[in-house]
């Protein structure tokens, strides 16, 4: 759907580039992870998918098209919900969705028949006539990714959409934005929390300093070869056992051990039963995606 | 593309209608200022008109001659006779009390000495006095030292044509009138027709806070749009498609609605509010004259709007807009003859209030209303703001194409 060769980007005045030869597919259907600590080029890189920036070099093509005359073609067919609450806190929920929808173009059957769609999806129905500055920090939310989804799009970017939200509405909007490809919406998904992507994205991207480090199917990018086990112990992990199998502390009673074998995991939980140290939860042959991340863009501090 | 600029139209009427501070910048701060400026300038608008400044006389001579003076200064009119007093030492202390600002003192033998002038045939002449407030405008004081003067000019005209009459034998009454002098000068304002009434202060203020007030679009028109840039939908705006001049245009018609609204609200206080504050009404030119004035007052409109549209794209936050837009409008008040009138600015100043986008719709205002000047007259003031309008509008656009760059 989405083809991403070897684009480059730089800023103004910037010694670096932004983006430096990122190559990316992105297949319809859907929703992709675009992983990448602060200042990696996640949102440049969401910002020349949204028409927003140009390309300095490279080549983005869009169902075969490429992405300028795609986007003239089809305005509608790429939306970007933004980090911030991009609509307007004077207006009522029911007023910014009208607003939008009209700044699409839509014609009016279609606007209400978009609207009603947008408010019964991200659930609006009691706060239409709220203004959007008295919304609670979710439903303001959930109005930022309503009003993304106005123009029935077939990419929609989301950049960070669940920043400052309670529990419950981030499980509501990750259960939203998880269904959007089922109706038809491929969905770019940029975001820090990890166990988030990992729970709504089937291929993921980390990039830093402008630069793919990897990029796949995250069940492929998890499965580990090493026999690496993860645990989460009930008692400490006891020194002779952590020194053999080169154990890293994670905090919490969490521990990441190495196997020499993947057949020795019996002989590790035999020894744990036998020190008094019960298991809470154990992972083999998974990598959990912050370890993955963490491994690939150094443990180093970022801006 | 008409869909997309109704929507725009719709959501910035109702931005603007709910923002309460907004709302009272752009009307009731204007009607404030024009009640206020036309009450405050009544007078000085107005030549000859009666000064609100009263005078007393301590008459030490009480002679035909120093009741004679008396009557002349009353005739006069601009300063009011509140009082007669019996001597020096009472009028210094209503002074000092605040009640007489100013107090003239004939001495005794005042119609005596009219004609001798001090120390002609040996003997000393006693000075008129004149005890003053010290905090009463020195041009006043000055102003009541001329009218006394001109007065005392009079009163030795006619003594010392009485007495050459009688030196020479000629019959004269006894008793004669005062005499009027034909001395007064008659105001004739010079404008196109053939009117010689001159503008009132009303006249002057209307046009002047009028176009004040049109440039203070600045502060809701630059809240939307810092917000819009800060939050994100301005970006969200150009990824759906919608180019930023389109954003522009936006704003530009319910802004130039408000514009027209203020006008008719302004020009409304004028003809119907002030009055009743004991003001003259607003005079309107009619037919074509009325048409040049709208013409003048929509090209106001374009270049107030377009400068809030560079100054909300030149500022990074709503207080910046506020300090820019505010403190500019206040200084391209000051210089563009809308505080103090261009006519009363040393001439340095003057030029520079040719640097004033206000000054410009002043000059279109005065023109129309004031010269009953014709659309030839207008059209230099009109092309001005336009081409302003157009300059500022022109860097708006790049300095948003620069910022997302």
């Amino acid at each position: 759907m989405l083809r991403i060769e070897g684009v480059s980007f730089s800023y103004r005045d910037a010694d670096t580039p932004a983006l430096d030869g990122v190559t990316l597919d992105i297949p319809a259907g859907g929703v992709f992870g675009l992983l990448g600590p602060n200042g990696a080029g996640k949102t440049t890189l969401i910002s020349i998918l949204a028409g927003l920036q140009t390309a300095t070099s490279g080549s983005i093509t869009f169902n075969g098209r490429p992405l300028t005359e795609a986007r003239a073609a089809e305005p509608r067919a790429i939306a970007l919900v933004p980090q911030d609450y991009a609509f307007y806190p004077m207006l009522t929920v029911a007023e910014n969705l009208d607003f939008f929808s009209g700044a699409l173009g839509l014609a009016q059957r279609e606007r209400q028949a978009q609207i009603a769609a947008a408010i019964a999806f991200a659930r609006l129905e009691q706060v239409t006539g709220k203004p959007a500055e008295q919304l609670s920090g979710g439903l303001r939310r959930r109005l930022n990714l309503a009003i993304g989804l106005l123009g029935r799009p077939q990419v929609l970017l989301l950049d960070e959409p669940t920043v400052g939200v309670d529990p419950q509405s981030r499980r509501f909007l990750l259960d939203a934005i998880a269904g959007l490809p089922a109706s038809g919406t491929t969905v770019i998904y940029t975001s820090h929390y990890m166990e988030e992507v990992e729970a709504i994205c089937q291929r993921v991207a980390i990039i830093d300093q402008g630069k793919v480090l990897t990029e796949g199917a995250l069940d492929a990018l998890l499965r580990c070869e090493e026999s690496i086990v993860e645990l989460e112990l009930g008692a400490e992990l006891p020194a002779e056992l952590a020194a053999r199998h080169a154990a890293i502390a994670e905090g919490n009673l969490k521990y990441r051990l190495q196997l020499a074998t993947p057949t020795a995991l019996s002989g590790l939980l035999d020894a744990l039963a036998d020190a008094g140290c019960s298991v809470q939860q154990l992972k083999v042959g998974r990598e959990n995606l912050e370890h993955l991340f963490m491994r690939l863009t150094k443990r180093s501090l970022r801006d | 593309m008409m869909t997309r600029l109704k929507a725009l139209w719709r959501k910035e009427t109702l931005a603007l209608l709910r923002d309460r501070h907004g709302l009272a910048a752009l009307f009731v701060m204007p009607v404030i200022f024009i009640l206020v400026m036309t009450m405050a300038l009544h007078d000085a608008f107005m030549p000859g008109a009666a000064i609100d400044v009263g005078y007393a006389i301590v008459d030490l001579d009480n002679s035909p001659h120093s009741q004679s003076l008396i009557r002349r200064l009353n005739k006069a009119g601009s300063f009011r006779h509140i009082a007669s007093v019996d001597n020096p030492d009472t009028a210094r202390q209503a002074i000092r009390d605040g009640r007489y600002a100013l107090v003239l003192v004939l001495p005794k033998g005042f119609g005596e000495r009219l004609l001798a002038p001090a120390g002609a045939d040996g003997q000393p002449t006693e000075p008129l006095g004149l005890l003053v407030d010290p905090t009463l405008n020195p041009v006043l004081q000055l102003a009541f030292r001329t009218q006394t003067s001109a007065a005392l000019g009079t009163l030795r005209a006619d003594e010392l044509t009485r007495q050459a009459g009688k030196l020479f034998g000629l019959p004269s009454a006894a008793n004669a009138p005062d005499r009027d002098w034909p001395d007064e000068i008659v105001t004739v304002a010079v404008q196109n027709e053939h009117s010689i009434r001159p503008p009132s202060s009303v006249q002057q203020n209307v046009p002047a806070w009028l176009v004040f007030a049109m440039f203070f679009v600045v502060i809701p028109i630059s809240a939307i749009l810092i917000v819009e840039r800060q939050q994100g939908t301005l970006s969200r705006l150009a990824a759906m498609g919608l180019p930023f001049r389109l954003v522009l245009l936006g704003k530009l018609l319910p802004f130039f609605i408000v514009n027209q609204i203020q006008a008719a609200l302004m020009v409304g206080v004028g003809l119907y509010v002030v009055p009743l504050f004991g003001g003259e009404a607003l005079v309107m030119p009619q037919g074509i004259g009325l048409l040049n004035w709208w013409l003048v007052s929509m090209a106001v409109s374009l270049a107030a709007v377009a400068c809030a549209l560079l100054v909300a794209s030149l500022a990074r936050t709503t207080q910046q807009a506020t300090i820019i837009g505010g403190v500019g409008n206040i200084l391209m008040g000051a210089i563009g003859g809308i505080m103090v009138p261009k006519f009363m600015m040393p001439a340095a100043m003057q030029t520079l209030a040719e640097f004033s986008p206000m000054a410009w719709g002043l000059q279109g205002f005065h023109t129309v209303m004031l010269r009953h000047g014709g659309f030839a007259a207008i059209l230099p003031p009109v092309l001005q703001l336009l081409a302003f309008a157009v300059a500022a509008l022109a860097a708006a656009t790049w300095l948003n194409h620069r910022q997302s760059a």
